[in-house]
């Protein structure tokens, strides 16, 4: 009796863990709820375990080797010692401890391919978008399908890969495919049904305010949303990034600026509308989409206290906006070899080079096609006042072709090689925009892994010879690694369960956990008795 | 550890697998799910297949259970075609036209394809009536679309991830090897008092991930367990082909084929 009735309390306890705004609002901490771990897009955590003085006793906890996975990009969602990892169509809860498989759901039919960056959780329900933009919901314990629905049309041209963002009931999924013709926007859905509750399209229709900055392909434009945004519950405010203009490397054919790629827009939370715009790359030809975080900072500028959003650029460049009002305040160089402008004028607006134009024998730019950082997580420490940006001093050819623009037939109207390169992990003061410190790196210059750091003063990140690392916050001394035998192409995490502090990340197919060493207790057996039925 | 219950664990990863690549390849021949095809394949199937495959392709002395087969070696429809023109291994080469020939692999996707993607006999709304009713009480224990129970597999994309044969032996042989899950029934005392009852949905001499009766997730350390009750065959009922009439059996098949997250049909 007495049995049964701890039973039924314990019961109802978990049955009322559901996640709600205020969970995630609050940032991570034992869960991981949010793709960026904050709303803010900090990749921070308050967990102090594992610090600077005992990160050289951080060993592997277990390895959990996805089933044909190939380069995974996903960020893993935690909550209550469980974590949520996606591949493409797929989503895996493994139990946080040990690494074992609790549920697999899969959705193998999807009429795309691409990869896939996270899943997102609320109330008790985990989501994820499928590869041809279904926004599917299971039930956390048991990964049984709730809903799934369709939002967008893989016949557009439009496909998914970004991890949903969750604000107060409302599923943000972004669109990708802009390197081929689509026309971007961004979509909240109700969390409870997956019903469309708005839409803002990240390029005008003909005719609408924008549209005098393009040309007749205006249709097609592009600007995608491919990686999830940041949001500031003060201010009810979305921050996404936008992507190219489309055909990438022919702007001939889209005279103007091309509104609004490569931007970064303010939308309201409730109804989608642009409360402000910021173009970072007007008419861009060098395909600088403008993924990467908005990261969103309290800091005094001149003296002045200031709600910032910092955004270090694929064009080469390190903004600080106002993000309340959009207004420019800084840009400094994020890379030191920059030759397509030589600076940005008072207004945000790049002092553009001559002959900078992608032609039909290559012309060499810096930075290359990927840019001088992507969209690899990013970190900012409040403890050091640092945010750590992945970079890439890298140049490139860029070549324009001639044919007609056809859209969704793969055509981005030109091409790009890139050749060499050097990732260098940086810190940056948001103050300022200057450097504080820099840690090189070796490898084939390809920068796919980003950053976590936490209240222990460790940033945990990955370079291209498959280390994931770990790097002295204050300083950017080396602290540890390990080699996980092969590509790193994701962010890492941190959680904790039971009192002890884990680092997990995915490799290019596998998840790996890591924690302090722990001497082995050997387990007994408990007595195990198997009932005939 | 009895026989059945390694083979259960060995067998474990097959749904998984069968779940795999051979959607993403099919082919767009007419043939496939049309039941003039399929009609005509089970015909031609019966002349020169069955002697080696058995009448349903379950399998004989000198050819494989095909359904069975399909679970860890899943084919395109382009490979099966091939199978069939070329032969394979034991299996002699055929003379059959491209007609006849996509009309065999019309029915061997139907044997073994995803039951969602081709015809099934019976009344699906009845059969929705039997699902969810207390005779048959299949939604105590799975869910469909959010709704029922969770001590079974969530059932929202059985007909979008089983072949019909597969579906049926699941509720007809529930115990039968192969379409043993590995969901285990069992039964938690904690050292610290506590007992906790459902089904595991994974364990080691280390760890255990168990879903309780409420639908609830564990993760349970074995270090803290006192005591663990596993049952030893399936938790799903033996008795469902005693306690359903053909008939019913039919159409709740109807039913279950439809269930594909897939098909906005399958709303329910
Ligand atoms: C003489 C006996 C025999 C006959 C007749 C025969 N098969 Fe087979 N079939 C086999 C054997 C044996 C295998 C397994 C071959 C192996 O182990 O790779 C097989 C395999 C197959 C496979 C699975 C192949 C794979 O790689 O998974 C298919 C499908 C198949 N048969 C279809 C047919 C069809 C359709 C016919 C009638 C046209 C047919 N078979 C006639 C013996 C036969
Ligand atoms: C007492 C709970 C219970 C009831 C009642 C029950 N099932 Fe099950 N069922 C299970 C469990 C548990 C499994 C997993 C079996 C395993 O792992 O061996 C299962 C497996 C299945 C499967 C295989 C699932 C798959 O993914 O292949 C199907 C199909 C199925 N049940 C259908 C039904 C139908 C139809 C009914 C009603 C006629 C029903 N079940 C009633 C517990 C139940």
């Amino acid at each position: 009796m007495i049995r049964i009735a701890t039973l039924s309390l314990l019961l109802i306890g978990s049955a009322l863990a559901q996640v709600r705004h205020e969970d995630i609002a609050q940032g991570a901490g034992q869960n991981w709820l949010t793709y960026a771990g904050t709303y803010s897009g900090w990749r921070y955590s308050p967990l102090n375990q594992i610090n600077a003085e005992n990160t050289r006793n951080v060993v592997p906890k277990w390895v959990y080797h996805v089933p044909g996975a190939r380069g995974l990009q996903s960020s893993p969602i935690v909550y209550q010692g469980v974590l949520y990892v996606t591949a493409p169509n797929s989503v895996y809860a493994l139990d946080g401890r040990s690494g074992r498989l609790i549920w697999r759901y899969a959705d193998p039919r999807a009429k795309s391919q691409g990869p896939n960056r996270g899943a997102a959780i609320w109330g008790d329900k985990i989501y994820f978008t499928t590869t041809d933009n279904y926004l599917v919901a299971l039930n956390r314990h048991t990964g049984a399908l709730i809903f799934n629905k369709q939002y967008a049309d893989v016949a557009k041209g439009t496909t998914s890969t970004s991890a949903p963002v969750i604000a107060k009931g409302k599923v943000i999924v972004g669109s990708s495919g802009g390197d081929s013709g689509m026309r971007g926007f961004l979509m909240a859905l109700s969390a409870d049904t997956g019903e469309e509750l708005w839409k803002t399209y990240t390029i005008p229709a003909k005719g609408e305010k924008g549209s005098e900055t393009w040309g007749d392909l205006i249709d097609w434009g592009g600007g995608a949303t491919w990686l999830s945004g940041t949001y500031d519950p003060a201010l009810n405010t979305l921050y996404w990034t936008t992507g190219n203009p489309w055909p990438d490397y022919n702007g001939s054919v889209r005279p103007g600026d091309n509104l609004y790629s490569c931007s970064l827009l303010a939308l309201d939370l409730d109804t989608g509308k642009m409360k402000w715009y910021f173009q970072f790359t007007p008419h861009d030809t060098h395909d600088w989409d403008a993924q990467s975080w908005p990261v969103l900072v309290d800091t005094e500028i001149a003296g002045k206290p200031r709600k910032i959003v910092l955004h270090a650029n694929r064009n080469g460049f390190f903004y600080a906006l106002d993000r309340v009002t959009g207004e420019f305040l800084r840009a400094t160089q994020l890379i030191d070899k920059v030759t397509w402008a030589k600076g940005i004028d008072a207004k945000g607006r790049p002092m553009e080079l001559p002959n900078i134009e992608p032609n039909a024998e290559g012309n060499w730019i810096c930075p290359s096609v990927k840019g001088a950082t992507n969209w690899m997580g990013q970190s900012y420490n409040p403890g050091t006042g640092l945010l750590y940006v992945l970079t890439l001093e890298q140049c490139g050819m860029f070549y324009r072709s001639a044919q007609q623009p056809q859209p969704m037939k793969n055509f981005s109207g030109g091409g790009a090689t890139e050749e060499g390169g050097q990732v260098i992990l940086r810190a940056l003061d948001p103050k300022t925009g200057k450097r504080a410190w820099e840690y090189p790196m070796t490898g084939l210059g390809r920068m796919w892994t980003g950053t976590v750091s936490t209240a222990g003063g460790v940033i945990f990140s990955g370079d291209d010879d498959g280390n994931l690392l770990a790097l002295n916050a204050k300083n950017g001394k080396h602290l540890w690694h390990f080699n996980v035998g092969e590509m790193l192409t994701a962010s890492p995490i941190t959680y904790s369960i039971d009192g002890k502090q884990y680092v997990a990340i995915a490799s290019a197919s596998a998840v790996f956990a890591f924690g302090l060493f722990e001497p082995a207790v050997p387990i007994e057996q408990p007595v195990i008795e198997i009932k005939k039925k | 550890m009895d026989t059945m219950r390694v083979l259960a664990l060995v067998l474990f990863a097959i749904p998984l697998l069968a779940q795999h690549g051979r959607y993403l390849s099919d082919s767009k021949n007419a043939a496939i799910g049309d039941p003039q095809a399929i009609a005509a394949g089970t015909k031609l199937f019966m002349g020169s297949c069955a002697g080696c495959h058995g009448p349903d392709g379950g399998g004989g002395a000198r050819g494989p259970n095909l359904v069975r087969r399909s679970l860890w070696h899943p084919l395109s429809d382009d490979a099966i075609f091939s199978v069939i023109r070329n032969g394979v291994a034991d299996m002699p080469p055929t003379k059959l036209s491209d007609e006849q020939t996509w009309s065999l692999v019309a029915f061997i996707h139907a044997l073994t394809g995803p039951a969602s993607t081709n015809p099934v006999p019976g009344d699906p709304t009845a059969g929705k009536a039997i699902y969810w009713g207390a005779k048959a009480g299949c939604s105590n224990c799975h869910a469909v679309r959010g709704q029922g129970g969770s001590m079974g597999p969530d059932l929202s994309n059985i007909g979008g991830s089983r072949p019909l044969a597969v579906i049926r032996e699941a509720i007809v042989e529930p115990a039968k090897d192969l379409y043993y899950l590995g969901n285990e029934a069992a039964t938690v005392e904690l050292k610290n008092g506590q007992t906790l009852q459902g089904v595991a949905k994974n364990r080691s001499n280390y760890s255990l991930q168990l879903i309780d009766t409420k639908g609830t997730l564990h993760l349970i350390e074995m270090r803290n367990v006192k005591k663990l009750t596993v049952s030893d065959t399936t938790p799903m009922p033996t008795d469902f082909a005693k306690r359903l009439s053909r008939a019913e059996l039919r159409d709740l098949l109807a039913y279950l084929a439809q269930q594909d997250v897939r098909s906005k049909e399958s709303a329910q």
